[in-house]
């Protein structure tokens, strides 16, 4: 077994005191970005690069990604505490994770993200170790029919699990797409949606419609309820981390189906958000406990961190092994390779075995790190919580408009995120389900690039979704997936009440 | 000031509607029909709009529906509140503070705009006395002023107050 | 005569005090670099290798700081540039994008709100194939390929209306075939799609395709240059980037077609400023990070700056508006 003769030799490089200590660094700097919305890990790993200008290679790349595990979990901890996610790939945890928390159980709710993360991000490693010179040759069969299948399974897979009125669904999905097509379109060029004003050419950003909708919309709600995070009260108990870490493995089936669609979507062009949601509503859907979701389930938080961390560590692979990356965050990474001197590309393994396998081999080391430090910061976290909604309120208002800001240092995106916190309040209050909007708005303009793409390429033949054995199972576990709710629906037709509508991830105003 | 949750309904309905009839508008400025070779850059934009228009009218329809019927059975149909007077002015007395401290922060920049609405927040929101609340915004200010400039080199709106200082 | 002499004192001073200044100006606070593409992007390397280059050999010793503005296809870059008139402490990296996307698109700025400091760099531009599976060799081959089924074709590129779909237009202008373009968010996806066969052919910088090259998965055809390329160390099959034949020579007669790496600044730049920037970045071409920088993307190192980029900006701006006006691309008030 080549690789793991390989991996051995990557320890060697990557398990030495001073790459540690950077390991330590970047995880507690990934954090502090993570945490903050707006700063995300593309922010802070391209803050960083300067810094790495002057390293070697393998410990330049050491910190990048030990910065970017960091933040990955810090992002879920902003979820999970005032709904806000640091992070794209964060949304779905604040489905169930903000409910756990306001019960009273934050403590509970970080441990269970940060471990289930944790097993997940150890899943995508263990992958890329045993997978690497397979996945570079399957990524290469993707073309734009492909692609615009895994986004569809993506769309499918979701679809049907939004309870409440179908209209307001509806609704809520398709602003969202239109929400992801203002801006230049690339298949044409031409700008759209933009009105002609200046501040819409650059399209609307994914985090300002999040830190309104979820940020600035929950405080507004909170306001109205009384001034109060209800319940946050929590007693802060050291045993609840421990309690929580053996909790995990009672989960093993959301974990290892979370994991697989996880990897599945990091090799693919799928990425950690569309991973995290898909493995959120295929939760709901298969798992037992199913119906729980969206109150506070712990499966429910399970399900997306373990698949958001398994996709962000596949990621990885792509961007090495082909030079496409495949979140925002590689594409940083990317670049700094090429400024360190080093082409990604389907040679580097061969070329540059050292550093791939010092990485890899830092892959397991930075995550672990990770998990601990994290876990060491779980009683400060559930402690912020304690202080009065009067003080916290104003802070997370500050926290929300300088995110907004540093998006992209326009004073017009605060606007823009102050106007998506009324939406996100008035639609919260009226039962408007928020997550189609979210997906809608990350893969809509992906999804329909592709599409476009795939139309050029056969000349506007739709069969080419159907062309080859790849495309066309994904066309048809999406089909499947779409018709499953009606499916079972007739299946149970007459069998009393349904039961899986009542409990919609936003079904939770008050 | 009672808003019933059957009006804010139809009045969001409507407004998602708006924004429809103006992405539908939006998108037959670029052309929408399907091409030879795919559909035009505004086809898929002008059936997103169209379908925001139909879910719309969907809920509208809805909600009357439901009106009516709540009428029929029970007399007060209005019963289910979206928001009163008392809770009306709490969000405002919560929401229009945020909004002149992002105005307040487009002129003079975003460190004294947070600064100022956290004191305010602290001072009358909360009710602190003045000089922890101003201690408390000065804190806040400096604290953000590190870790965005010198931390992470993330430059905000400074605005003409802090540049005359030769803060940049 | 006292009145001549104070005249004359003045007229000296009025001479000396602009060169004093000339040579006195220096940054005294971060300097921020806004590339006009995401991380990762082409402009964004650009400007993190001369930012690199001028903080390793402390050509700056004030801190740099990079941004991206990559929105509307690098146009959010300029606009930002115009609300930010003649302040020397922000500077914009771009190609020629900057003159050129006003061309196709109503935008709100204008080549007038920025004044060039220079073009570092230019970056040739490749026909890419993937040999095994659309069984082309060669230049001959591709326009034989070409010609068996028009529009069939389809050759992919970084975005829409932009320099890759330009230069495909050029392609088919003077060889007389129809290809089809797809569009990608950038050259490297494109490159993916032909290295796995999705797609015949595209046109790329040559960093981009280099490492699939070397795989086996892509060969270069021609390059659009009106001379071959210096680098004469062996990449890939015996060839090195010398062994590529022009277009030309090739049998497709389309003219020199690099695309220069530009910065810019605000319109109204206090001229000591700007001179001091030209003096800076002249610098920074001669650093070794910026000559591997070079080297890596086979780029051909030709500095302008001053006049002689104001020239090139106008004839290259000519040159874009004349094909985009065959294409049909130019906005509907021009």
């Amino acid at each position: 077994m080549g690789n793991f003769g390989q991996l051995m030799d990557g320890f060697a490089v990557a398990l030495t005191a001073h790459h540690l200590m950077i390991m330590v660094m970047g995880v507690l700097l990934g954090l502090v970005v993570g945490v903050l919305p707006g700063l995300g890990a593309p922010n802070g790993v391209s803050l960083l690069l300067p810094l790495t200008f002057t390293m070697d290679p393998i410990s330049a790349i050491i910190l990048l990604t030990s910065m970017y595990w960091g933040a990955l979990f810090g992002g879920s901890t902003t979820s999970i505490l005032f709904n806000i996610p640091g992070e794209p790939s964060s949304v779905a945890t604040t489905f169930d994770g903000y409910p756990l928390a306001k019960q009273g159980q934050a403590a509970r709710a970080l441990t269970l993200a940060f471990t289930s993360a944790g097993i997940g991000a150890l899943t995508g490693v263990l992958v890329i170790t045993l997978l690497s010179g397979w996945v570079a040759n399957f990524a290469l069969r993707f073309g734009a029919a492909e692609y615009f299948a895994v986004y569809f399974m993506a769309f499918a897979s979701f679809i049907g699990m939004s309870g409440g009125s179908p209209f307001k669904t509806l609704v809520s999905m398709m602003l969202g797409f239109a929400a992801a097509t203002v801006g230049i379109d690339t298949i044409s060029g031409e700008a759209r949606l933009t009105f002609e004003f200046d501040e819409l050419i650059g399209g609307i950003s994914f985090l300002i419609a999040v830190i309104g909708l979820f940020g600035l919309g929950e405080l507004l709600l909170t306001m109205e309820e009384g001034l109060k995070f209800e319940g946050v009260k929590a007693k802060l108990d050291i045993r609840v981390i421990a309690r929580t870490v053996a909790e995990v493995p009672r989960y093993w089936a959301t974990l290892i189906r979370s994991a697989l669609i996880g990897c599945w979507m990091g090799i693919t062009p799928g990425g950690p958000t569309a991973a995290s949601f898909m493995s959120y509503a295929l939760g709901r859907r298969f798992s037992r406990r199913g119906r729980f979701f969206g109150k506070g389930e712990p499966e429910g938080i399970v399900a997306p961190e373990t698949a958001d961390h398994s996709a962000g560590s596949c990621a990885l692979l792509p961007m090495l092994a082909l030079g496409i990356p495949g979140s925002a965050t590689a594409a940083v990474m990317m670049g700094g390779l090429m400024i360190w001197g080093l082409s990604p590309g389907p040679m580097l393994f061969t070329s540059q075995p050292d550093f791939v396998w010092g990485l890899i081999a830092s892959m397991y080391m930075g995550n672990i790190i990770a998990v601990v430090l994290v876990l060491a910061t779980v009683p400060l976290f559930a402690f912020i919580l304690r202080a009065p909604f009067t003080v916290v309120g104003p802070l997370i208002t500050v926290v929300c408009v300088i995110g907004a800001y540093t998006v992209a240092n326009h004073m017009f995106d605060v606007w823009l995120a102050l106007g998506f916190g009324i939406v996100g309040y008035v639609f919260k209050k009226l039962d408007y389900p928020l997550a189609p909007f979210v997906l809608a708005m990350v893969l809509g303009d992906k999804a329909e690039d592709s599409f476009r793409q795939a139309m050029l390429t056969s000349d506007g033949s739709p069969a080419i979704f159907f062309s080859n054995g790849l495309v066309a199972t994904m066309m048809g576990l999406g089909l499947l997936l779409l018709c499953l709710p009606v499916i079972s629906a007739l299946i149970k037709g007459g069998r009393g009440p349904k039961d899986g509508t009542a409990a919609a991830p936003e079904g939770r105003s008050a | 000031m009672d808003i019933s949750r059957s009006t804010m309904d139809i009045a969001a309905a409507c407004v998602t509607a708006a924004v429809g009839a103006v992405v539908c508008y939006g998108a037959t400025l670029n052309g929408f029909a399907w091409g030879p070779s795919g559909p035009e850059p505004g086809y898929f934009p002008f059936y997103v709009g169209c379908l925001i228009i139909l879910g719309s009218a969907g809920t509208i329809v809805q909600t009357l529906l439901r009106r009516n019927a709540a009428g029929h059975t029970a007399g007060h149909a209005d019963a289910d509140s979206f928001l009163d007077g008392e809770r009306l002015r709490t969000i405002v007395a919560f929401f229009l503070p945020i909004v002149a401290m992002v105005a307040v922060s487009a002129w003079l920049g975003l460190y004294i705009g947070m600064g100022l609405y956290i004191f305010y927040a602290l001072r009358v929101a909360a009710g602190f006395r003045t000089l922890s609340s101003l201690l408390a915004a000065l804190a806040v200010v400096a604290v953000n002023f590190v870790i965005f400039e010198k931390l992470f080199m993330v430059p905000l709106l400074k605005g003409p107050i802090l540049e005359a200082f030769g803060i940049y | 005569m006292p009145k001549h002499a104070l005249t004359a004192l003045a007229l000296c001073l009025g001479l000396a005090a602009p060169s004093v200044a000339l040579a006195e100006w220096k940054p005294n606070r971060p300097v921020e670099f806004v590339a006009a593409a995401g991380p990762g992007g082409g402009t964004d390397t650009f400007a993190r290798v001369v930012q690199s280059a001028l903080s390793k050999n402390e050509l700056l010793t004030t801190p740099i700081i990079v941004s991206n503005k990559a929105g509307g296809s690098g146009a959010e870059t300029f606009i930002y540039a115009k609300t930010n008139k003649s302040d020397p402490y922000k500077l914009y990296f771009g190609t020629q994008d900057a003159y050129v996307l006003p061309l196709a698109n109503k935008l709100s700025y204008s080549l007038k709100d920025l004044t060039p400091i220079a073009a570092m760099v230019f970056d040739p531009f490749i026909l890419w194939v993937n040999p095994k599976t659309s069984g082309i060799e060669d230049v001959k081959g591709f326009i034989a390929k070409a010609k068996e089924a028009p529009g069939q074709l389809k050759l992919g590129g970084a975005k829409a209306k932009e320099a890759d779909e330009t230069l495909m237009t050029l392609i088919e202008y003077s060889t007389g075939v129809d290809l089809t373009y797809i569009p990608y968010k950038s050259g490297s996806e494109a490159a993916i799609q032909v290295a796995g066969g999705h797609i015949t052919a595209n046109v790329n910088n040559p960093s981009e395709s280099v490492e699939q090259w070397k795989a086996g998965v892509q060969k270069p055809l021609c390059v659009f240059e009106n001379e071959r390329l210096a680098d004469t160390t062996v990449i890939a099959d015996g060839m090195s980037w010398h062994d590529v034949p022009t277009c030309k020579e090739a049998g497709i007669a389309v003219d020199s077609f690099a695309q220069p790496r530009t910065i810019w600044a605000a319109a109204d730049l206090p001229p000591e400023a700007l001179a001091y920037y030209t003096d800076l970045f002249t610098k920074a071409a001669a650093a070794p990070e910026f000559k591997s920088y070079q080297e890596r993307g086979a780029q051909i190192p030709r500095l302008l700056t001053g006049d002689a980029f104001k020239d090139f900006i106008k004839k290259h701006e000519a040159s874009y508006a004349e094909i985009y006006k065959r294409n049909g691309w130019l906005r509907a008030e021009q």
